[in-house]
């Protein structure tokens, strides 16, 4: 009578748990007796459901309120789900799951490794995928909105500013945003370029400059900020990066989501590093082609760097800006590289002079 | 003396190393979908929680799947990406009254789906637990959570946040108070100005403690949620929460968990997770004379995870 092994039996109904008895027989249905009463459950039905922890396996079976079964009898737990999976009910998850208690430090390093992977290599490459299908369009919008609440802080010397257009229009940078230059009142010696277009220039980095070219090198850098999309390719990487980490860290420590924004902004630097030397080669080259010597790149490095504040060496691994030694040589190395300049220059002189002698 | 002793017993039965490996596994695969296997591996977890959560030696069950979790995720995504998307589409117009307009419909819009994430996730969750078989349910009016909000909301506001703690113990005693499992019927019954003279005094005297009453305090706190909640049973009979943590006890428990998950760069966090799960249940008891065998089903399943997920991708703590 008392065949198979004991198990506890909740009907649905009460909460009355119910001891109970239960064997697997041929052919592969499970049988469960309590009291008088017997049932057949057929392993094969699809209202049978199962899952197991370490100890416990809880079978269910039939249409809401289900009747429940668990078995804590490691053989018969054993035997049971090795006939499940041979029966192919079993799926990726319980497979993975089971190679994860086996090894859990070494499944860890994988996985470990595999995150680290695709953080460094995968994400920045299908984000700058994802900024490079999106219409140039966000980029003018982008910028437009950036320029409109910025635009009523900034002290900007209109009549200047036309002059700098024209300046900026010889040189034919952008071919596909059209650029908008302004001049703005402020002893900064710095410029910056916002997406889809406007470019801002400082009267402290314009009254420091000597030559034309200095402008014009310039011009071209932050042009070619505008003209890569460096703006909204770095939005798009910082943007997946921030979805990525938040899925993956998700309720994870509070210590573990503090190194890994560290981490992230440390990557960040560096890639903006990147960025900044990309505009000076992409900058030269362009200044090339329009017959601009691209010396005056060179001459414009020195010339921020006569001004930067000394930072200490070890700082300079953070700053986004590294004036450094490396960024005059590598202009030097490429300007040697592209050789005497073929096309006629435009005519800068004059609105270099008339940028210069327009004091406020 | 024989009513004091507890009769029944909340235990947790989980290890570090098998939670460890149910998260490097939901982490993995969330991963290499790009996020989408996320409602999935929520239920993962919440699985391993329910499963390993037992009272008097019966295990709870979290019936909830991936695919309806999914379901609600995606709605809530959509939700969410349309209140902020009318926000920054708005505020592309660059007129004052639209920004305003943008505004309003956010933050609105926001305060608007608290009763309702609340009200739903309690109805999902509730509906989706089940003990010895028999489901828990969630059977609030969601008009009534409404007018508790909106009242409590603006009385907060007035108030400078005063009246919170009013706030924080009128929505448990009312959610609290609506959860049943089968034909049994929980109550919570706190009263806000022992909640509000509690934290007073637990907030400056861990300023003057410099942080070690912290832990008293949460003593304090965890007592105060426990102790206020009974279960009323069909036949009248009743049983009565009780809380035996101490101070001492949450100090040990959050000093060495927060040392254990530095030393190990947060691979300990599995460890320390359920070190927390195994003391917070172990000092939960129920105090009293019932008849847990004699429970009926009565609730029916609702499967919508909408506001379940809704909450979850704001950041709220439904737990009350």
């Amino acid at each position: 009578m008392s065949e198979g092994v004991e198990a506890v039996l909740y009907d649905g109904v009460s909460s009355r748990p119910i001891e109970a008895r239960v064997s697997v027989r041929e052919p592969n249905a499970l049988v469960v007796e309590h009291g008088n009463e017997r049932f057949t459950w057929p392993l094969e039905h699809t209202g049978l459901q199962w899952e197991r922890t370490r100890d416990t396996l809880r079978i269910s079976f039939g249409e809401f309120p289900r009747r429940v079964l668990i078995v804590r009898d490691p053989l018969f737990i054993r035997s049971f789900v090795l006939r499940m999976r041979y029966t192919g009910r079993q799926g990726v998850y319980d497979r993975l799951l089971g190679v994860a208690r086996s090894g859990p430090v070494l499944f860890f390093l994988g996985v470990a490794v595999l995150l680290v992977a695709s953080y460094v290599w995968l994400l920045p490459w299908a984000a700058e995928g994802v900024a490079m299908l999106m219409p140039r369009s966000v980029d003018q919008q982008l910028g437009a909105a950036a320029w409109g609440t910025m635009a009523p802080t900034l002290d900007e010397d209109t009549a200047r500013s036309r002059t700098l257009q024209r300046f900026g229009d010889a040189l034919q940078l952008s071919p596909d945003h059209p650029l908008t230059f302004h001049v703005v009142r402020d002893d900064q010696v710095n410029a910056f370029a916002l997406p889809g277009g406007h470019i801002v220039v400082f009267t402290g980095i314009l009254e420091r400059m000597d030559r034309p070219e200095e402008l014009a090198a310039l011009l071209a850098h932050e042009g070619t900020h505008v003209q890569e999309r460096h703006s909204t390719r770095m939005l798009m990487r910082q943007l997946a990066s921030y979805v990525f980490l938040s899925l993956i860290i998700g309720d994870a420590s509070a210590i573990a989501a503090v190194v890994a924004e560290h981490a992230d902004n440390v990557r960040n630097l560096s890639y903006s590093r990147g960025l900044e030397t990309d505009a000076d080669r992409h900058g030269m080259e362009r200044m090339h082609a329009r017959g601009v010597d691209p010396e005056g790149m060179v001459g414009l490095l020195k010339l921020l760097q006569e001004e930067a504040v000394d930072l200490p060496a070890a700082m300079e691994f953070l700053s986004s800006h590294p004036l450094t030694e490396d960024r005059i040589a590598e202009a030097e190395d490429q300007a040697q590289r592209l050789g005497p300049v073929a096309a006629a220059r435009p005519p800068l002189n004059t609105l270099f002079t008339a940028l210069k002698q327009e004091r406020p | 003396m024989e009513l004091l002793t507890p009769q029944h017993r909340l235990a947790f039965k989980g290890k570090g190393g098998d939670l460890f490996a149910v998260l490097i596994v939901n982490w993995l695969l969330t991963m290499v979908t790009l996020g989408l296997y996320y409602p999935w591996a929520k239920v993962r977890r919440l699985k391993y929680s329910y499963e390993h959560t037992e009272l008097d030696g019966h295990p709870f069950h979290f019936h909830g799947t991936g695919r309806e979790m999914f379901i609600g995720f995606i709605k809530a995504v959509g939700l969410l990406v349309l209140l902020y998307g009318a926000f920054f589409g708005l505020a592309m117009l660059q007129e004052v009254w639209a920004s305003v307009l943008g505004f309003l419909v956010l933050f609105g819009g926001l305060l608007l789906l608290l009763p309702l994430i609340i009200h739903g996730t309690y109805r999902y969750r509730m509906s989706r637990s089940s003990w010895r078989g028999i489901h828990f349910g969630y059977r609030g009016d969601r008009n009534e959570l409404y007018r508790i909000c909106l009242r409590d909301g603006l009385l907060t506001m007035v108030t400078l946040g005063i009246y919170g703690s009013w706030f924080t113990i009128n929505l448990r005693n009312y959610v609290m108070s609506h959860v049943r499992w089968g034909s049994s019927q929980f109550a919570y019954k706190g009263d806000g100005l022992d909640f509000f003279l509690m934290n007073l005094k637990g907030y400056f005297l861990t300023l003057f403690t410099l942080g070690i009453y912290g832990f008293w305090w949460q003593k304090d706190l965890f007592h105060y949620y426990v102790d206020h909640l009974s279960w009323t049973f069909s036949d009248g009979r009743r049983l009565q929460f009780k809380g035996t943590a101490t101070g001492g006890g949450f100090f040990g428990l959050i000093v060495t968990n927060v040392l254990l998950v530095i030393f190990t760069f947060g691979i300990g966090y599995a460890w320390a997770e359920v070190r927390t799960m195994r003391y917070i249940l172990a000092h939960i008891a129920m105090v009293g004379d019932a008849d847990l065998n004699n429970v009926a089903q009565t609730e029916q399943e609702h499967k919508g995870a909408l506001a379940e997920e809704l909450g979850d991708l704001m950041d709220i703590g439904i737990f009350l």
